[in-house]
């Protein structure tokens, strides 16, 4: 596509960059069609090729962000669809960051927005203050109908934990038996004070397959909700702390990878390079820990999954998020695992379409969100399944949330099925539900 | 590319024309802010745009019949859209006229096995026919490239084809029945459920008549058992020659397959690159041939076309072992087009179609004409039909670029119409190839097709400046010219 | 007293068409003329014949493609496929015998009228099949549309609108049209059916089934008892018929396939080669309503409907049926007489079923008191009428032949 940015703007690496990306695009509309939101509202600034469209706009005339722009790069959801789509190669996720951060930079929000966005991106990814808010939440419920709606929804998320699991501590868990690979793993903020029963599983599935992991005090948030939405600062911040404290484990003693069971996370380490590539300082060093971060389940299936331990055949619908399947182009692995498990794993349809909760999305964006949930069980619901196993936090408690009231399947994250199959304890959320399917 | 000259008074009007429609069209379908419209102002061919006087996605049948009526009253211009993912420009706005939108109506409306068909709504895509009746064995036969994203609407506008063609027809030969609504608001039925009603064919005339005649609400297409095997064979040639040579052998055996394509060298790359079908990178062109329907049927063909291919020089032949792969064969070839995003910033996608045998002729001109421009060409065939798709590489940052394509362009459809082709075998005529059309019909023809726009649209508000290369009033084209002087025949008896 | 002429060349058609604009003379256009009697009848002073624009002008069986001029028989052209494993695949029909006509038809008529045979279901109509065509319109004007390749959207399809037209619009010329292989093999399975309900399941269930189905009709006992094909006429009972064509080893393995499917429904016969062949010219040519006399109605309805409509008709009225394409199209015939041929009682079983009747054989008295074609709603009516003005502004091509005009008066 044509694009108009003058020698001066294209001057500016961000500018260059865009410009690259832009240039790749052919406008086919491809992307429209496996874009969750285009799908939902048929209108061409909802779907990526008019996001695309926006943001070459305001690049190239240099013009602040107006709310029309704001308001359709607002409901993109970041699941990168597209990207999987795209024919051309269009890089659009580094493209739609640029995007926010241009918002981000030229656009006054109205009170209440800015208000909420703040707080989410101070609170979610420090989990002293979440778990602070998790407690607030908790006392709070009582106040939750006289909140503003968006506050609602982030008590109504914060008081889904169920903290029954211990919070694991940094230090090293060693393998069961002689060590093979050394491991470094992200627990994730948001993760660890929800459900750190997930963390557990991981790391009693990496001991079991020999494995010592690392799990380090200096490793905070990934990032990623900062920079979603838009908060570059914040998120560089977060970035360089966990670059600096992996590598320095990595110098003390070499590292085989870098764990990440949160796949949105994952989207994000795995672009460290990217984000940090004109940082003179940690440029390199970002693109190292790119290379070294793996999802657990690609992990799992490169150094190969022990024998299945069940002796009943499960029905598993799997939801396979969109930070694994588009953002990081892992699909197939998850899948493979849970049938070398012995698992029956059903696929529901439309599997490339976001189940909306996408960050903080479920927060910011609501209604599109809880409509695509809906539409996202529904699908899941149709496979009959007994159990259903997504590899992302954050779907597992939108599909909870969709799914309250209609019919109370247990819903998983993977590694607790793999962890459970090889040896471990069924997951946590699936012991009243036990009964019922043995 | 010159449109004709907005209407300084229409758009003197626009914020009258936004509060007309505000009274019976929700807010959140009426775009009228600059940067909303912005990303409206062309569709799948970027070379050509223009800023609509404002857009409107309104959200069913009686919305657009309210729409159309009041610009019919009041004398203001539409622009219906799809998808918008025409190469031609058939979506291109106007500065003073509204662009219609249907991507809102998306919804399949029935599907009936026993009558074998879908009613369907204009906004819903190709591809999403087939997968609401897949689980139950059949599928909608048409399958334009962009299937993905292009709509039903849109196809019957265009009258897409696709790779399946050859065999199983374009979008009219699957087409029963249409609800479309004229520029004054009023609904008409065309055809049903059922085959070829008396009368004239005002739904032949309809399809493929991009957008001028009127705006389609509901669309029923006939669906078709899918067959129980679809075998996909991957040839690879030394020359494009060679590959042409062996599609006439194949027709001239008497075998139609399901689907027969072409590709060559650079688009070959460009595709593999971005699926990993397996295509041989180090061949000239390739084939793909799909063979469907009984096991017994297709294994039969698949030797029969392997050996007709062998004797015409393929150097590479390989038959797709299951689904999965026959679907990554087809991956590549569908995504061909986009995926040359990979290897050009632009492209300019040609649709001329010719006589098959001309192939090597037209190939070798072609190759020709890319030196002299100085351009680069990728070319993707419709290989059983005769449509041939040049992709003409250009940059549009590069000054005088995009006027070398164009110039590029028009000598290639000029080739064609002179083999005895024609100037577009499926992506339209819209505003691209609009003033080649006198290569290939007299001021006569045009005028009567002219004729056929007023009927529906007599004060042409309908997509104007499309298809036509000289717009003539309805008034003028009514008149009659009586050639007096010499009679012939002077004993025709009289009334 | 009404002349024929006979142009030789086109630009003689032009010339005589031009005169009759300017005199507002009205011209009736024929072929041979073995459709004649379908339409409504007309009041034209000369008849412009076609016959002399004959002869095949292009064939390229590689290319799938001939263009013939719009004179030449069908017979010329399907001998000219012939040798080369080709045919027309919408199957053309000969109507002559059922019409009482013994012209050999040619392509041009063909083309105007739209009428194809049992395998439109699989491989469309004449329409679909249509490539070309060049044609000298009500305003003298000589014009073409479309090409000699099948994949063409530049332009309207002026094709579609002169298929079915019967001569009202233009007057054709030249015709190029898209050619397949014929096959290689042909088999017909019949199946000794119950009812006509039964007949619609078992025909529907081989359509639905990936069978690739290119005939599916049924016929009453009364009426299979009719044909010339031993195995039908002596079968003694209604049946449906199924059949499937292609190569050697796909049409064996189709019929097996089928075989299994209709067993439930009835006994199952198999018709080779040339009965299958006499069998589906009977069915296309409408053979068994040849030798009875009454009026002959062709009702176009969407399969499911078919059973319905005929037993609403059959209330009120002596008839009897068979049906193609599945169900999907009824051929009917009045026992009764009945001034208006039956169409009030047809036309209002069609109704809310969205279907299309129309008169096919009738007398000429008949066909001037009802209208032949199904009348239209208002929008697409004035749209037609509309259409015919663009191509022919003064009504001098076969006027009224497709509109119905109440009173005594036809012409235009």
């Amino acid at each position: 596509m044509q694009t108009n940015f003058s020698l001066a703007q294209l001057s500016n690496p961000d500018i260059r960059d865009a410009n690259e990306i832009l240039r790749t695009c052919v406008h086919c509309g491809f992307c429209n069609t496996t874009c969750p939101t285009y799908s939902l509202l048929g209108d061409e600034l909802d779907g990526p090729r008019g996001r695309i469209y926006l943001i070459k706009e305001m690049l190239e005339r240099s013009r602040p962000a107006s709310e029309t722009d704001v308001k359709h790069l607002d409901r993109c959801l970041s699941c990168l669809s597209c990207m999987t789509t795209c024919p051309s190669g269009v890089n659009y996720l580094h493209l739609v960051d640029h995007g926010r951060r241009h918002i981000e930079e030229t656009y006054k929000r109205k009170i209440m927005d800015r208000l909420t966005r703040r707080l989410l991106g101070a609170v979610l990814p420090s989990k002293g203050l979440f778990r602070l808010a998790i407690l607030f939440a908790n006392i709070s419920r009582v106040f939750g109908p006289i909140l503003p709606r968006q506050f609602q929804k982030m008590l109504s998320l914060a008081s889904y934990s169920h903290v029954r699991n211990k919070v694991l501590t940094p230090s090293i868990y060693e393998a069961f038996g002689a060590g093979k690979y050394r491991v470094g793993i992200l627990t994730g903020c948001v993760q660890d004070s929800l459900d750190p029963s997930i963390n557990h599983s991981t790391i009693r599935l990496l001991n079991r397959h020999g494995c010592d992991v690392v799990l380090l005090s200096g490793v905070n948030c990934c990032g990623a909700i900062n920079l979603h939405l838009g908060q570059e600062e914040q998120a560089i911040k977060h970035i360089e702390a966990n670059v600096q404290t992996w590598l320095a484990s990595d110098n003390l003693k070499k590292l085989d990878a870098i764990i990440i069971n949160m796949s949105g996370c994952g989207t994000t380490v795995k672009d460290y390079g990217h984000i940090l590539r004109d940082d003179v300082k940690f440029g390199k060093l970002g693109a190292k820990v790119s290379a070294l971060a793996v999802d657990i389940s690609e992990f799992i299936h490169r150094i190969g999954i022990k024998d299945s331990q069940l002796t009943k055949k499960f029905r598993v619908a799997y939801q396979s998020p969109c930070s694994l399947q588009h953002g990081q182009r892992v699909l197939s692995e998850p899948i493979t695992l849970l049938e070398a498990c012995g698992f029956d794993v059903v696929l529901p349809k439309n599997g490339h379409i976001c189940c909306g909760s996408a960050g903080t999305y479920n927060i910011l964006e609501d209604e599109i969100a809880e409509e695509l949930g809906t539409k996202k069980f529904r699908s899941l619901e149709d496979c009959s399944p007994d159990i259903i196993a997504s590899g992302n936090l954050g779907c597992i408690m939108q599909l909870k949330n969709a799914g309250d009231g209609v019919k109370p399947f247990p819903i998983v994250h993977t590694v607790e099925l793999l962890d459970w199959a090889t040896g471990g304890p069924p997951p946590l959320s699936m012991n009243k539900n036990l009964g019922d399917l043995s | 590319m010159e449109m004709p000259g907005p209407d300084p008074e229409i758009i003197g009007r626009r914020e009258n024309i936004i509060k007309a429609l505000q009274a019976f069209i929700p807010a959140n379908s009426i775009i009228a802010e600059e940067e909303g419209l912005r990303p409206f102002e062309c569709d799948g061919l970027t070379a050509y745009r223009e800023l609509p006087l404002i857009v409107v996605l309104p959200e069913n049948a009686d919305q657009i019949s309210r729409i159309l009526n009041y610009c019919y009253q009041s004398g203001v211009k539409i622009v219906p859209r799809g998808a918008g993912t025409s190469l031609s420009g058939g979506a291109l706005p106007l500065a003073d006229a509204i662009t219609l939108g249907l991507s809102k109506l998306n919804k399949i409306i029935e599907v009936d096995y026993e009558n074998r068909c879908v009613v369907a709504e204009p906004g819903v895509t190709n591809l999403a026919i087939t997968e609401a009746v897949e689980d139950c064995g059949y599928y909608y036969a048409p399958d334009p490239s962009s299937q993905i994203a292009c709509t039903i609407g849109g196809n019957v506008a265009e009258n897409s084809g696709g790779v399946h063609c050859l065999k199983y027809g374009l979008t009219t030969n699957n087409l029963l029945g249409l609800k479309m609504i004229l520029m004054d608001g009023q609904t008409i039925n065309l055809g049903g459920k059922h085959m070829d009603p008396g009368g004239y064919d005002l739904m032949g005339i309809v399809t493929g008549s991009e957008g001028l005649l009127g705006v389609i609400t509901e669309v029923t297409v006939r669906i078709l058992p899918k067959p129980p095997t679809a075998r996909a064979l991957l040839m690879g040639f030394n020359s494009s020659e060679a590959a042409g040579k062996c599609v006439a052998s194949i027709i001239g055996a008497g075998i139609i397959p399901g689907g027969m394509e072409m590709m060559d060298r650079k688009a070959i790359h460009a595709a593999e690159n971005f699926v990993n079908a397996g295509y041989p990178l180090d061949a000239e062109a390739i084939l793909i041939v799909e063979l469907d329907g009984p096991v017994e049927e297709v294994d039969y063909l698949t030797d029969k076309v392997s050996e007709i291919s062998c004797m015409a020089g393929a150097t590479f032949v390989r038959s797709s072992v299951n689904e999965e792969e026959r679907l990554l064969f087809w991956a590549g070839r569908k995504a061909a087009f986009p995926a040359v995003g990979r290897i050009s910033p632009d492209y300019y996608c040609m649709d001329g179609t010719i006589p098959r045998h001309r192939l090597p002729e037209v190939l070798k001109r072609i190759a020709d004409a890319a030196v002299r421009y100085g351009l680069g060409v990728a070319n993707v065939f419709h290989a059983g039909d005769g449509n041939l798709h040049p992709l003409i590489l250009y940059d549009a940052n590069k000054p005088g670029e995009l006027e070398s394509a164009e110039a590029f362009g028009a000598e290639i459809l000029k080739l064609c119409v002179e083999v005895g082709g024609v100037l577009t075998g499926e992506h339209g005529v819209g505003v691209e190839k609009r003033d080649l059309m006198e290569t290939m019909f007299t001021e006569v023809d045009l005028m009567q097709q002219q004729r056929i726009k007023c009927a529906f649209d007599p004060k042409q508000l309908l997509n104007p400046g499309k298809v036509f290369p000289k717009l003539h009033r309805c008034a003028e084209l009514g008149r009659l010219h009586i050639n007096g002087g010499e009679m012939r025949f002077p004993n025709l008896p009289r009334f | 007293m009404s002349s024929v002429f006979e142009p030789k060349k086109i630009i003689d058609l032009e010339q005589i068409i031009g005169d009759a604009l300017a005199q507002k003379i009205p011209l009736e256009i024929l072929g041979a003329g073995s459709k004649r009697a379908v339409g409504q009848p007309m009041v034209t002073a000369q008849q412009v014949s076609l016959v002399s624009f004959s002869g095949i002008t292009l064939y390229e069986p590689e290319e799938l493609v001939l263009a013939a001029r719009a004179g030449t028989p069908l017979m010329e052209i399907e001998k000219a496929l012939d040798q080369f494993g080709q045919q027309l695949a919408f199957e053309p029909v000969n109507l002559g015998n059922m019409l009482g006509s013994k012209l050999a038809q040619t392509i041009g008529g063909i083309m105007a009228t739209n009428f194809s045979g049992p395998r439109r279901i699989q491989a469309g109509a004449a329409r679909d099949h249509l490539l070309g065509v060049e044609m000298v319109t009500g305003r003298g004007e000589r014009i073409k549309t479309g090409g000699r390749v099948v994949k063409n959207v530049t332009g309207y399809d002026l094709c579609k609108l002169f298929v079915g037209s019967y001569g009202t619009l233009a007057v054709a010329t030249d015709l190029t049209f898209k050619v397949l292989p014929a096959s290689e093999k042909t088999r017909t399975i019949l199946v000794a059916v119950e009812d006509e309900e039964t007949a619609i399941s078992a025909m529907k269930d081989s359509l639905n089934s990936p069978n690739n189905v290119s005939g599916a009709a049924f016929l009453s006992r009364e009426i299979s008892k009719r044909s010339k094909v031993s195995y039908v006429s002596s079968a003694n009972a209604s049946i449906a018929a199924i059949r499937i064509e292609g190569s050697a080893p796909s049409v064996e393995a189709r019929c097996c396939a089928l075989k299994k499917i209709l067993i439930v429904y009835g006994d199952i016969q198999e018709l080779h080669y040339h009965n299958s062949m006499q069998f589906w010219k009977e069915v296309g040519n409408v053979t068994p309503y040849v030798d009875k006399v009454g009026v002959v109605w062709r009702i176009s309805a969407a399969p499911t409907n078919a059973i319905e409509i005929v037993r609403k008709i059959s209330n009120n009225l002596a008839i009897e049926f068979y049906l193609d394409w599945g169900g999907g199209l009824i051929w009917l015939r009045v026992i009764e007489k009945r001034n208006d041929g039956g169409a009030v009682e047809i036309r209002d079983a069609i109704k809310g079923h969205g279907g299309h009747a129309t008169l096919i054989r009738a007398n000429e008295k008949i066909r001037s008191q009802v209208p032949v074609f199904q009348p239209q709603a208002e929008g697409v009516a004035t749209l037609s009428q509309r259409l015919k003005s663009s191509f022919d502004p003064t009504g001098i091509l076969n006027p009224g032949r497709m509109t119905y005009s109440p009173g005594p008066e036809h012409a235009n």
